[in-house]
């Protein structure tokens, strides 16, 4: 999407990036808009009002699907060998011993499967990727609209709502 | 910790600390050769056992064996301890301070692991013959590992500590990266750019990325004190006097986080000079870390009380007489270094002017440290140098072999340490942006 023609009107304020974000949405002629910002600043985050992030599902599953896989790993070990120890039997009699390894498994798969949701609603890794500003990841906000132009009604509207530049992008 | 008045904006924070990682004083190279040459040292030795045997080390003789091995393998992990506490614990308590030590702290809790790691590995000598025994799995006598060991435990909670660690790390790493990739040219630019996976800063991503830098925390959180309560039962499932106590996992936990924190101080102190980053790793945030270690210096004060305390009133004859020992026997000094070190000296710190001067601090951290080495020492000597068979009881001191391989485990982590500290961001670059003045029109100026 960031290889589309359009506009990058940069930002100096965070107060006045999030008026402008709250101006632009829901319109059409700024549809499929994107916002850039330096660090996670919860102002934008509630001005753009985003749904709650799939992450935390990929989380879950992978968490969830850890717990399953340390038992799992330890009885069906037992069930295929059982190592007796001391004369202690293993298997579902042992189960509060395996508890360290369902934890250490669910940790595990959860943190991995984090990582990957995160990886995957990102859209990364992404090698393609074009740099719209180097101002972006330093100190100032952007709001980035595909197939508007630099003398267009969605840049007068972000000039209007403080942009200190706009430019085209391509 | 007070409200912080702060000199830059965060318009300075790429500029001055991104150019300032690629000019360091000239200490940092002097610290650096110094490093390599214990890590040259290491390899040496290490490189020589796996030929010739263990036979070589001074001290490899029943009841104690890998005596020093163990103590370094527990004061690493243990020190790997405080990176994780600070980016995740911290990061669910909101406390400002930690978004400028984190990512030094994470870096340190990485290669404290990766020291950690080595120590089993050299603990088998001709480490070749270790792989031919352990290897291949399933092993052909169809005999599975012990699930209930705790030396299996151990195994699953370090790895999955250095793995967690490692993503948190990294996951965290991804934005500054993107800003460096945005401000180089190049070679350079190519790395950064492959390094930091692509990263644009919108705000979606920014909104994926909080919500799954949240839940590592979260997840990370039950890890801080499982990974050495996990490391504390090796020893207290065995029942040997003087280690079978249900009050190992806290009180392991608690130095752990001790050792760790007076290490993140040791590190930043002389790195925030080389690197000139006094602007924003600020007086206050070390001296919240100060803070944090006397509060587990205390918990470690308490603990090595009702330690003895449940010694005593157990009744048992064998645990008592190993405290007694402890105490008043042939390894007195390491038992009364530790007190003094982890207990006495940081008592100083209830005074604010002295948790402010850090040149004090610098050396009651280091010698925290001493104290935690000698704490795990401690521990392990005196259970281990009367075992079962009194035929074989004796006296152990380290030997320059051993000794040689502590020195040689410090170069290696000091060098993966100052090596980082070049080629990437030592001070989190967004998260710190968070505590700073916000960018906002008009007389909006306040803080975070």
């Amino acid at each position: 999407m960031s290889q589309q023609i359009g506009i990058l009107a940069m930002f100096k304020h965070l107060d006045t990036v999030c008026h402008a974000v709250e101006k632009v949405k829901g319109r059409t002629d700024f549809k499929d808009h994107e916002v850039y910002s330096p660090t996670s600043y919860h102002e934008i985050e509630h001005a753009c009002a985003f749904s709650p992030s799939p992450v935390r599902w990929f989380t879950f599953v992978g968490a969830m699907t850890g717990t399953v896989t340390g038992f799992a790993l330890a009885l069906l070990c037992d069930w295929d060998w059982p190592v007796v120890v001391g004369g202690k039997m293993p298997g579902i009699f042992s189960l509060p011993a395996y508890v360290v390894l369902g934890f250490e498994f669910t940790i595990l798969f959860g943190a991995i499967a984090t990582v990957a949701g995160v990886l995957v609603m990102c859209r990364m890794p992404n090698p393609k990727v074009k740099i719209l500003d180097k101002r972006l990841t330093d100190d100032m906000f952007g709001i980035w609209v595909p197939g508007a132009v630099v003398d267009g009604p969605q840049a007068k509207l972000l000039k209007e709502a403080g942009a200190v530049e706009i430019k085209a992008t391509r | 910790m007070s409200e912080i008045k702060w000199e830059k904006t965060i318009s300075d924070v790429n500029n001055e600390i991104l150019v300032n990682l690629e000019r360091p004083h000239k200490m940092y190279y002097v610290a650096l050769a110094i490093s390599v040459a214990c890590v040259l040292l290491f390899v040496t030795m290490v490189g020589y056992h796996t030929v010739v045997g263990l036979g070589v080390w001074t001290g490899f003789a029943p009841p104690t064996y890998w005596l020093v091995d163990i103590t370094n393998f527990v004061f690493w992990v243990g020190i790997g301890h405080a990176g994780t506490l600070i980016s995740a614990i911290l990061f669910l308590f909101r406390a400002q301070w930690r978004n400028t030590v984190n990512r030094s702290a994470e870096a340190m809790t990485i290669f404290a692991v990766i020291c950690a790691a080595v120590f089993p590995l050299i603990h088998m000598g001709r480490m070749y013959l270790g792989a031919y025994w352990a290897l291949p799995l399933p092993n052909t006598n169809n005999l599975w590992v012990n699930f209930r060991s705790p030396l299996f435990w151990d195994v699953c909670a370090i790895s999955t500590y250095f793995t967690t660690s490692l993503l948190f790390w990294y996951i965290g790493l991804v934005p500054d990266l993107a800003s460096i990739r945005d401000r180089v040219s190049g070679f350079k630019k190519v790395v950064y750019g492959l390094l930091s996976f692509g990263w644009r800063g919108t705000a979606r991503q920014w909104h994926h990325y909080e919500t799954g830098y949240g839940f590592l925390a979260a997840l990370a959180t039950p890890l801080v004190l499982s990974v050495h309560s996990i490391v504390s039962w090796d020893f207290a499932m065995s029942i040997q006097p003087g280690w079978h106590t249900t009050i190992f996992p806290p009180y392991f936990v608690a130095g752990a986080i001790l050792s760790g924190c007076a290490m993140v101080y040791t590190l930043l102190v002389p790195i925030r000079w080389m690197f000139g980053l006094e602007k924003f790793i600020r007086a206050d945030h070390l001296e919240a870390c100060i803070k944090l270690t006397l509060l587990t210096s205390t918990i470690v004060f308490y603990a090595y009380g009702i330690e003895f305390f449940v010694a005593w009133y157990s009744g048992n004859p064998y645990e008592w007489a190993i405290f007694q020992k402890r105490a008043a026997g042939p390894y007195a000094f390491y038992f009364w270094t530790m007190v003094a070190c982890n207990c006495i000296f940081p008592l100083i710190w209830w005074s604010k002017k002295m948790r402010y001067n850090m040149v004090i601090s610098y050396v009651v951290c280091v010698l925290i440290n001493v104290g935690m080495w000698f704490e795990r020492y401690n521990i392990i000597i005196s259970s281990l140098i009367e075992d079962f068979l009194p035929g074989s009881w004796g006296h152990a001191e380290p030997g320059l072999w051993e000794i040689g391989l502590t020195i040689g485990s410090f170069g290696l982590f000091n060098m993966f340490f100052l090596l980082f500290c070049k080629f990437f961001p030592i001070v989190s670059l967004s998260e710190i942006k968070l505590i700073m003045p916000k960018p906002l029109s008009g007389h909006g100026k306040g803080g975070h």
